[in-house]
């Protein structure tokens, strides 16, 4: 094997695909971050600033060039308003596709979606309760249009607080009035973000850094916390089933579907298109033993999560899993879809159609999904991805998939604990588990791919810390077999037990990015029931490959709800020290928890067992030394 | 006479100079005109990635003697004795490449150029902005550059002040020397790149 595969990425799959895409004279990811070699240092440093037209401006770190904008803004504003429309993009990203999750929820009151309904009632009793929506004598879709409504004023600007930060525990929500960073309204969060940065608002770093905290929160627990709420709803609250991961998925003999992006309004309809009987009788007619649904990226866990539906890969793998040749089509909605995959395909048959009004890529048919045709569109999508299995050339699936079990809603998680989290209070308090890290985030081609996210786990469960994950973390984990019936052997002794007694594997799969949400809401269940703040649990998060601006506002949401939250790749922050002090040091006198940057996950691990320790003797647990 | 330094431990690869290098080159002048013009203008200064991703700005030296001079047969490339610079002289270039074989740092390129007769390859590469300067401005790699990792100026100032940087750290001690690219915050970055690029290989 090549040892530039090897150095891009640690799976077997990508190595062998990359030697594919080489032969094939197709363009990755990793050839056009080594083109863009050296990046700016400016714009690595957060010290360029583009935000108006007096500009643009860069501050020289040296000290010898110019030290302010035009506008007279140093390295600390910069930077800090730099960051700030990051986490206000990310934020936005998240809130937005929620908001498409109570359009649909809408319709479908309305009567006007056909193809979705309501599939989890229990549950839109539940959180039309916490948004003080009775249900007495109502039908499901009466509660779900007065859900969509009350939804729908989170987001706008005529509430206080939004619902769901009732959710959190009561000392936390007493910090976030203490400083003025309880979100108000999700839309008005990013908006005033966006003001404040505007030339001339506010100048003073830490007061935009404290609005970029609300920004994240206002996604946390407002935007990404609806878009699961609903999608549970919509689609099912998710129960453990078995799944299988990586490129090996795809079946040669089957057409092969897949589903790239994130929001499970389409993906969920063209799953309900492969499981048609016409449309398979169709496919065996084309002489395919079958249609095979799989995904990549974060639509992908939200079928994998609900449905058990296969998952061929993460972010740096939606290039290469073309590069099979068996792909029949792929079908994308938005965020994390590379503007690259239309050229890629065009080397193969490949059919690439984009779906949402609000993204469009080069090299892609747009077929646009609305909720009262999305069963339709996805229908026609289907039919013509198995016309066009007789179209196929040469295919290589160079390896077998990996088994794995997904599925792991707070919901799943506390009914396995017997519907109370005492259990695992009390697994804790014994130090049978000695904490528990939530890995999220993506890939970067900066870090060899899934090297961060495994290497961080397996050195977690060895220690008996929980590890629950999401996004393309969770397919990393999931790829190297962490996620197995049996993955319980790799973990140390006392997670071991408790996991083979609970047949549950000792990283537990928690969903899409939108997701993380539920680990809030289990970080929050743990606090209430001990009585304390989410900042004195034994708990971590973790970015190890983040890229995006959405994981920006996920760590930021994060650590402004307590927790200590470890990033491998650096945020554009050195170019002012004032800023790397705020995140790293000083929040921990605001919200009880700091960020850290380490890209090595040996030090990584060592760093939060050592916070996990630290916490459990400050809640009076034995603790260990690290 | 002034002369072009380059500071390799300053360059942040932003690589402005390029584009700045190749709007001086080019036949309006603009950088925004320039990117319309055929042939579109192209740089004589190269930013290289270093083992760390750190960036490099490579540029003719101007060497006396010049490798590449002396490897000129048809005698295209000359020594402006005034100017202190070697030029090329693009209606006696051949486009043989000989003086790309000489030159040790790998800066001449083979394209055409607005200064050559229209259609024709030839050698192109620093000839230290001297249009610019017999106007009174500085080379344009130079007067882009924010971060002083190329600076105009006469090369015993440079030398001295380098060596007084030199003084002032053993004067300082080890411990209390200023880091090399005398920036904190560079040098954070750069460190955190350096790990970075480790992490895990094989």
């Amino acid at each position: 094997m090549n040892d530039t595969y090897a150095g891009r990425t640690i799976t077997r799959d990508g190595q062998l695909l990359l030697e594919k895409a080489e032969k094939d004279r197709v363009e990755t990811v990793w050839d056009r971050f080594e083109n863009q070699l050296p990046q700016c240092g400016y714009c690595e440093m957060g010290l360029s600033c583009r935000i108006c037209v007096m500009g643009p401006c860069r501050i020289d770190p040296f000290g010898e060039g110019p030290q302010k904008g035009v506008c007279g803004a140093d390295a600390d504003i910069i930077v800090a308003r730099n960051l700030c429309r990051m986490i206000a993009a990310g934020a936005a990203s998240h809130s937005d596709h929620g908001r498409d999750l109570i359009e649909v929820l809408d319709e479908v009151a309305k009567g006007k979606a056909s193809g979705y309904r309501i599939r989890d009632a229990e549950k839109l009793k539940r959180v039309a309760s916490e948004y003080g929506i009775s249900s007495d004598g109502k039908d499901d879709l009466k509660i779900a249009e007065q859900l969509a409504y009350a939804m729908q004023e989170d987001f706008g600007t005529r509430k206080k607080a939004l619902t769901l930060l009732r959710r959190a525990p009561a000392r936390r929500r007493q910090v976030w009035d203490k400083f003025g960073i309880a979100p108000r309204g999700i839309d008005r969060e990013t908006a005033e973000m966006m003001h404040r940065t505007h030339m001339g608002v506010d100048n003073n770093w830490q007061s935009l850094l404290l609005q970029a905290l609300r920004n994240a929160l206002s996604d946390g627990w407002g935007g990404s916390m609806i878009a699961t709420e609903l999608s549970d709803i919509l689609f099912g609250t998710p129960k453990p089933a078995a799944t299988a991961v990586n490129v090996g998925v795809l079946k040669k003999d089957q057409v092969n579907i897949i589903v790239h992006g994130h929001n499970p309004v389409v993906s969920e309809m063209v799953l309900l298109a492969c499981r048609s009987e016409d449309l398979l009788q169709l496919a065996t007619s084309k002489g395919a033993a079958g249609i095979n649904l799989a995904g990549v990226c974060c639509t992908g866990n939200e079928l994998l999560m609900r449905s058990g539906v296969a998952m061929a890969g993460n972010h740096l793998t939606t290039e290469l899993v073309l590069t099979t040749g068996a792909v029949d089509m792929m079908i994308v909605d938005y965020q994390c879809i590379m503007p690259s995959l239309g050229t890629v395909a065009a080397c193969y048959h490949t059919r690439m159609v984009s779906t949402s009004d609000k993204a469009r890529f080069p090299g892609m048919e747009h077929r646009e999904f609305h909720p009262d045709n999305a069963a339709e569109a996805a229908r026609a999508l289907v039919k013509e991805a198995i016309e066009n299995f007789t179209n196929r050339g040469e295919v290589y699936i160079p390896v077998e998939p990996v088994n794995a079990v997904g599925g792991f809603s707070v919901e799943t998680i506390l009914g396995a604990l017997g519907g109370t989290p005492q259990p695992l209070i009390d697994a804790l308090k014994s130090g049978t588990i000695r904490g528990a890290v939530g890995i999220v985030g993506c890939n970067n081609p900066r870090i060899r791919q899934d090297f961060g996210h495994v290497t961080l786990a397996k050195r977690l469960i060895e220690n008996d810390i929980l590890v629950v994950d999401t996004g393309c973390a969770a397919v990393a984990t999931a790829k190297a077999g962490f996620k197995a019936a049996d993955a319980a052997q790799m973990a140390g002794p006392g997670l071991r037990e408790i996991c083979s007694a609970l047949g549950i594997p000792p990283v537990l799969h928690m969903g899409s990015c939108v997701d993380n949400v539920r680990i809030l809401v289990l970080a929050s269940v743990l606090a209430n029931a001990l009585g304390t703040d989410i900042s004195d649990l034994p708990i971590a998060g973790a970015a190890p490959e983040w890229y995006s601006e959405k994981a920006v506002a996920i760590g930021a949401y994060f650590v402004a709800s307590g927790v200590y939250t470890v990033l491998g790749p650096m945020p554009p922050v050195t170019g002012s020290i004032n800023v790397v002090k705020l995140l790293t040091e000083g929040l921990q006198d605001v919200v009880g928890a700091t960020f850290s940057v380490e890209p090595d996950p040996e030090k990584a691990a060592l760093a939060i067992r050592r916070h996990i320790e630290e916490k459990r003797q400050g809640l009076g647990l034995p603790a260990q030394k690290v | 006479m002034k002369k072009v330094i380059v500071h390799p431990e300053r360059c942040v690869g932003c690589m402005q100079c390029m584009p700045a290098c190749a709007a001086a080159h080019s036949r309006s002048r603009k950088l925004f005109a320039a990117i319309l013009e055929s042939p579109v203008p192209k740089p004589r200064i190269h930013v290289g990635v270093g083992l760390c991703h750190e960036g490099f700005p490579n540029r003719c030296r101007h060497c006396d003697p010049a490798p590449c001079l002396l490897a000129c047969l048809p005698g295209a490339i000359f020594r402006d004795e005034e100017l202190d610079t070697v030029l090329i002289d693009p209606d006696k270039c051949i486009n043989c490449a000989s003086c790309a074989m000489a030159c040790p740092f790998g800066v001449i390129r083979y394209h055409e150029d607005c200064h050559a007769p229209p259609g024709k390859v030839v050698a192109v590469k620093c000839d230290n902005c001297f249009e610019r300067q017999e106007k009174g401005l500085i080379p344009a790699c130079v007067e882009v550059c924010k971060v002083n990792a190329l600076t105009f100026e006469e090369p015993g100032a440079a030398l001295k002040r380098k060596t007084d940087e030199v003084a002032r750290s053993v004067s300082l001690g080890v411990s209390q020397a200023e880091l090399p690219a005398g920036s904190p915050r560079f040098a954070l970055l750069i460190g955190h790149k350096r790990k970075e690029l480790h992490v895990g290989q094989p």
